[in-house]
């Protein structure tokens, strides 16, 4: 039997991520990238890269699905569908449980009310920078640390501060004081974390906080804020294995539903031509 | 005059992007031409006088630059457009203007113009807020002032039968605009949402007759034609406060979406109820800005007298409208949309939302700050919105 | 270091504290009265519902001022977070805000006053009062309420008429019945829902009452002119809930109060003792409501000299003696009492030939630039802050404006400082200060300006 393919490419502000999935859902191959300005047209590269780590031709996939900040730029996709039911399916896809759902990625912040694994309901940051991932890159550079390194630094923290503003130039300078104040850094770190926490969870209680709740986005892979959230939301925290990857992973599994629908109906699926080109326009 | 003069939507597409271009040339002719600001002061009266009234609108495609030094940056970014673009003289030939207390910042603009701007004429009527029995005589009150004013500019009387006579073609007008929004009820509607907002803008550019007829142009063309809106999965009411550009309508009719009804201020509320001819006009003038039109800036409640409050007997006498609207117009969704910083507005948002789930019609609210940029983040919410609901 | 020898900034009165504590004292009555099941108002500061309500036996608390005590005790922001989380959009009033979340939690805990409520909290609402006269926020805010309470809400609807139309005596006339009328459509309301009548004789007392601690307010800001400026603004401030905010505070008291501080304001005039304990080097006035959350930064401030000697918020009015004897209504006198026309005010405040100019310049102009300005120099102010709030519009969106005229007609700076009333968040004490530093040489600057123009400061 031929087996068939799906892909759903996710073409976030900051990242990009592609994964093929297979008819049974299992991952044959994923890839994560920075969108960059300098990279965003090439979301073909990356889907290139995907399918020679799964040992696929595009032609193999029946259906490839964008998503993400940048959905409409795929020219070789079949159809684009917001970040927010894609990450929606995708999370539901393992965590059937989840009824609320929090991304945190480079540039916004999205709350996802879901049940029964149907989003019902959302809540998005807007342009503002604060309680983002930007805001916490924004803060390693000012304490000359590593992203991936503010999570641990973090949980050193005896006396966290309190960071009162919300906007990302008053809170570095905020920092910027205390450090002075000889401070600990550990205990900064940790009261910027809070403050992240504290935004987010401001935002999403309009879509009432109940478990499981999911953290996603690259955020999530910070565990300081992970641990702040979920203070601030008084409820455990699931993060799932690879937190990038829920918006690229539904996009799939919703394309595979929709083929499998017209195949039981008895209709062809209308599907792009498999050419894998760069995106001649970002708007 | 130009000898050759477009007509119908083509016309109404001159007419959005180059507004002045009709009353510059009656104002050559002699005739004078009276900016007013949101949609509360008594067109009828300017009519009657023979002032052409000519609606001040901002520009969400033009950065603000002067306006800043006048008003600061926490303020209704629609008004602060209007500041700005006048402040940059592109109101400069207008005779004079005429404001309402629409809300707070309207109200300080009113101030800030006239010191700024040295307008030949101004006027504010401060309206009252509720639908009190002393509000509805303050009304008429402030109408009499207003009456009176604007006697003193023109120089003539300004008698029953005049404003008789022009209460009856801005009905006529209100009564096209509804035959317009008929066409909108099929599926898909032969007008799209943002083609309204350009014929809208259109009628509010030119005089009441002239609009008139544009509007009967309009109406017959968009009948017979055949290139108009392609059918949508979803169609949706739009609420909220003002949206004068067509940016936001193509940005949601880009997506799987005919906007079939709004309940916006360039759209129908200024339109969709009569003015009644009482024995003295002014009445029913009063009665119509204060009452009939339902705008946020106003507080409603079914009898002020009434002891007993019941909170979704309250919301529904509020806002049931919108839920004729959305069964006469086949609507499946409501946007709620706001400019940043509008208290008048916002504080109905939570309200609305109750209402609208309590019927089980979802809704989705958007707040934007007048840009052009702030549309792009925009778009995944309304396309979010439609995929849950489709 | 030699700080601690150093006295604090602010030289405090010592007669507010007692008027600060009849505030609490006012809030503890609110829920007294609610637990004893007396009828509770939530009520708006505005001239003419809260003396009627007292004088009908209702008890009145003022959101707008307990949300500015949560928000000086730092529990303004969970309050904040719920309101949000309510679907209230986050740009409305800070106050509001503050309010729907405490509502909000109200009704989490099944009606009462919630466990962290600051200050003993507001009792439950047997009616809102909210008021169409200030802004738009407090005739919207109430409504909004809906959603936690079943009150019902009386807009008390204000006349409002353009400042030209304000110069005719008609227009005076048309106002003052306007104002009669909706009182009493008020008092019907209220005796139909409290199913008792209006105690007439009693309005006359709560009435009465007001007026008096008006005076003594005036008064004492009178003797805020002299220099140094005896009373800083913070006192003003402290002591203002108490005067306005009063509920059904007995008015004896407040009275009591204000002639102690009278008194000693008087005192310190007199010794030439200022309300800072530093050399008064600038005048100041604040533009705009208090950043309730940081009033320390005012102390700040004080430590480089910077003396607030007045204020445009909670201001008095000018007290008038008006003869009512032909009035029988008293209703009537009530309003007549209060109620004063635009050409009244204007002879009060200024001279005749500038009255004159100023009546010119609005009839050709619709406004006349030197309105708004009188308090800047009767208390020859050297700088003028000027407090943009992020949530308040109405107390926001005039402020360059004035900024302009100040600087046009008196020649007196001013500096912008961005903030809030309840949202700390909103502003950056330390940028405000590294500004107040580089804004003293524009004073000096201006300070010389109006010497060579011959002005009087
Ligand atoms: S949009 Fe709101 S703030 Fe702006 S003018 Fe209209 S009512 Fe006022
Ligand atoms: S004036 Fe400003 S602070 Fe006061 S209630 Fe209105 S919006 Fe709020």
């Amino acid at each position: 039997m031929v087996r068939i393919y799906f892909a759903g490419i996710d073409l976030g502000s900051t990242m990009t991520k592609v994964v093929i999935l297979d008819e049974d859902e299992q991952v044959c191959a994923y890839v994560v990238n920075h969108t960059g300005a300098e990279h965003r047209r090439l979301a073909n590269k990356v889907m290139e890269e995907a399918l020679i780590q799964a040992g696929l031709c595009i032609e193999d996939m029946s259906f490839i699905m964008a998503t993400g900040y940048g959905r409409i730029n795929v020219p070789f996709a079949d159809k684009q569908i917001t970040e927010l039911t894609c990450h929606a399916r995708g999370i539901a896809s393992f965590f059937p449980n989840v009824k609320l759902a929090i991304d945190i990625g480079g540039q916004d912040v999205k709350g996802l009310k879901i049940r029964n694994g149907k989003l019902l309901d959302f809540v998005m940051s807007d342009k503002c920078a604060a309680g983002t991932g930007r805001f916490l890159e924004v803060t390693a550079e000012t304490l000359g640390l590593k992203l991936e390194d503010l999570g641990r630094i973090s949980l050193g923290s005896t006396q966290k501060i309190s960071v009162s503003s919300t906007c990302t130039v008053f809170a570095q300078q905020e920092v910027v004081n205390h450090l002075s104040n000889d401070v600990p850094l550990e205990d900064v770190v940790a009261g910027l974390h809070d403050a992240i926490a504290s935004r987010v969870a401001r935002m999403v209680r309009r879509l009432k906080v109940e478990p499981d709740v999911v953290f996603t986005g690259g955020v999530a892979k910070n565990i300081g804020v992970v641990k702040a959230l979920a203070e601030s939301l008084g409820c455990p925290i699931l993060v799932p294995e690879e937190p990038l990857l829920s918006g690229a992973i539904g996009a799939a599994i919703i394309g595979k539903e929709l083929t499998f629908k017209a195949l039981a109906n008895g209709e062809t699926i209308q599907t792009g031509e498999r050419r894998l080109e760069e995106a001649t326009f970002f708007k | 005059m130009t000898s050759e003069v477009s007509k119908g939507l083509t016309r109404s597409i001159e007419l959005y992007q180059d507004r002045s271009s009709r009353v510059k040339e009656l104002r050559a002719e002699g005739k004078k031409v009276m900016g007013y600001l949101c949609i509360y002061p008594v067109l009828e009266m300017m009519t009657a006088l023979d002032i052409v009234p000519y609606r001040i609108f901002g520009d969400l495609h033009e950065p603000v630059t002067e306006a800043d030094s006048y008003m600061p940056a926490v303020n209704c970014p629609f008004l602060r457009s209007c500041l700005d673009i006048g402040l940059k003289g592109k109101y400069d030939f207008l005779d004079g203007i005429v404001t309402s207390h629409i809300c707070d910042v309207g109200s300080t603009l009113s101030s800030i113009w006239i010191y700024a701007l040295k307008p030949p004429f101004s006027h504010h009527i401060d309206m009252p807020h509720t639908l009190h029995e002393t509000a509805l005589a303050q009304e008429k009150g402030l109408l009499e002032d207003y009456k009176k004013a604007l006697e003193g500019l023109s120089g003539k009387e300004m008698t029953s039968e005049a404003l008789e006579a022009a209460i009856r073609v801005h009905n006529e007008q209100r009564a096209l605009v509804r035959e317009l929004y008929e066409l909108k009820k099929l599926n898909p509607p032969l007008i799209s949402g943002a083609e309204t907002i350009q014929v809208i803008k259109a009628i509010e550019s030119i005089p009441v007759d002239e609009g008139n007829q544009l509007l009967r142009e309009v109406i017959s063309e968009v009948k017979e034609r055949s290139n108009g809106p392609q059918k949508k999965s979803s169609r949706l009411l739009v609420w909220g406060s003002i949206i004068d550009d067509t940016a936001m309508m193509e940005m949601i009719e880009g997506l799987d979406a005919n906007v079939v009804m709004d309940d916006t201020c360039v759209g129908s509320r200024p339109y969709f109820d009569d003015v009644e001819i009482t024995d003295d006009p002014l009445d029913g003038l009063a009665y119509h800005y204060l009452v009939d039109i339902k705008c946020s800036r106003t507080f409603r409640v079914n009898n002020y007298m009434d002891v007993h409050k019941d909170y979704m007997k309250d919301l529904e006498i509020r806002f049931s409208y919108l839920k004729d609207y959305a069964d006469e117009w086949k609507a499946d969704g409501v946007i709620m949309e706001s400019v940043r910083y509008c208290d008048t507005h916002g504080y109905d948002v939570p309200g609305i939302r109750d209402y609208l789930d309590s019927i089980g019609l979802p809704s989705v609210y958007l707040e934007h700050d007048y840009t052009e940029g702030a549309l792009a983040p925009l778009r995944t919410r309304v396309q979010g919105f439609l995929e849950i609901i489709g | 270091m030699t700080q601690e020898t150093k006295p604090r900034a602010l030289n405090r009165l010592k007669s507010m504290y007692a008027l600060r504590a009849e505030v609490d004292r006012m809030y503890e009555g609110g829920v007294e009265a609610s637990e004893e099941g007396k009828p509770v108002a939530w009520v708006m500061l505005e001239g003419w519902s809260n003396a009627i309500l007292n004088a009908m036996g209702v008890k009145t608390v003022f959101p707008e001022n307990y949300s500015s005590l949560c928000a000086a005790q730092g529990m303004a922001e969970p309050f904040m977070e719920r309101s949000e989380a309510e679907g209230w959009p986050s740009h409305l009033c800070g106050y509001a805000r503050a309010s729907v979340g405490y509502s909000a939690r109200m009704v989490d805990v099944g009606g009462k006053i919630p466990p962290e409520a600051p200050g003993g909290g507001m009792p439950k609402p047997t009616l809102l009062v909210a008021s169409g006269e200030t802004c738009d926020a407090r005739f919207k805010w109430f409504q909004s309420l809906g959603r936690f309470f079943d009150a019902p809400v009386w807009t008390l609807e204000s006349p409002s008429p353009g400042i030209r139309e304000r110069l005719s005596s008609e227009t005076y006339e048309r106002n003052v019945q306007f104002l009669i009328k909706e009182l009493k459509a008020f008092v019907a309301f209220l005796e139909n829902l409290l199913g008792k009548k209006m105690d007439w004789d009693m309005l006359e007392f709560t009435g009465g009452g007001t007026n008096e601690i008006n005076r003594l307010r005036w008064e004492i800001n009178e003797l805020r002119k002299s220099r140094p400026g005896p009373m800083h603004t913070r006192d003003f401030w402290s002591v203002m809930t108490a005067a306005l905010f009063r509920g059904a505070a007995d008015p004896e008291v407040i009275i009591e109060g204000h002639q102690k501080m009278y008194d000693e304001v008087t005192e310190r005039v007199e010794k030439g003792i200022a309300g800072i304990n530093r050399p008064e080097k600038y005048r100041m006035s604040f533009e705009g409501l208090p950043p309730w959350h940081t009033l320390g930064f005012l102390d700040q401030l004080a430590e480089r000299g910077w003396n607030f000697v007045i204020e445009s918020a909670y201001r008095p009015m000018r007290p008038r003696t008006v003869d009512l004897s032909m009035y029988d209504d008293p209703m009537e006198r009530y309003v007549r009492r209060r109620y004063r026309s635009l050409e009244e005010s204007l002879q009060e405040d200024y001279e005749p030939d500038e009255v004159e100019a100023i009546k010119n310049e609005i009839i050709r102009d619709g406004t006349s630039s030197r309105l708004g300005l009188k308090h800047i120099s009767d208390y020859q102010v050297d700088g003028v802050v000027l407090h943009v709030l992020l949530t308040c519009r109405a107390t926001s969106a005039g402020l360059n404006l004035l900024q302009r005229k100040i600087l046009d007609v008196l020649k007196v700076p001013s500096l912008v400082i961005e903030g809030d009333i309840i949202d700390a968040s909103a502003f950056n004490a330390a940028e405000a200060l590294r500004k107040a530093e580089a804004f003293e040489e524009t004073m000096d600057h201006y300070r010389k300006v109006r010497k060579e123009l011959g002005m009087p400061w």
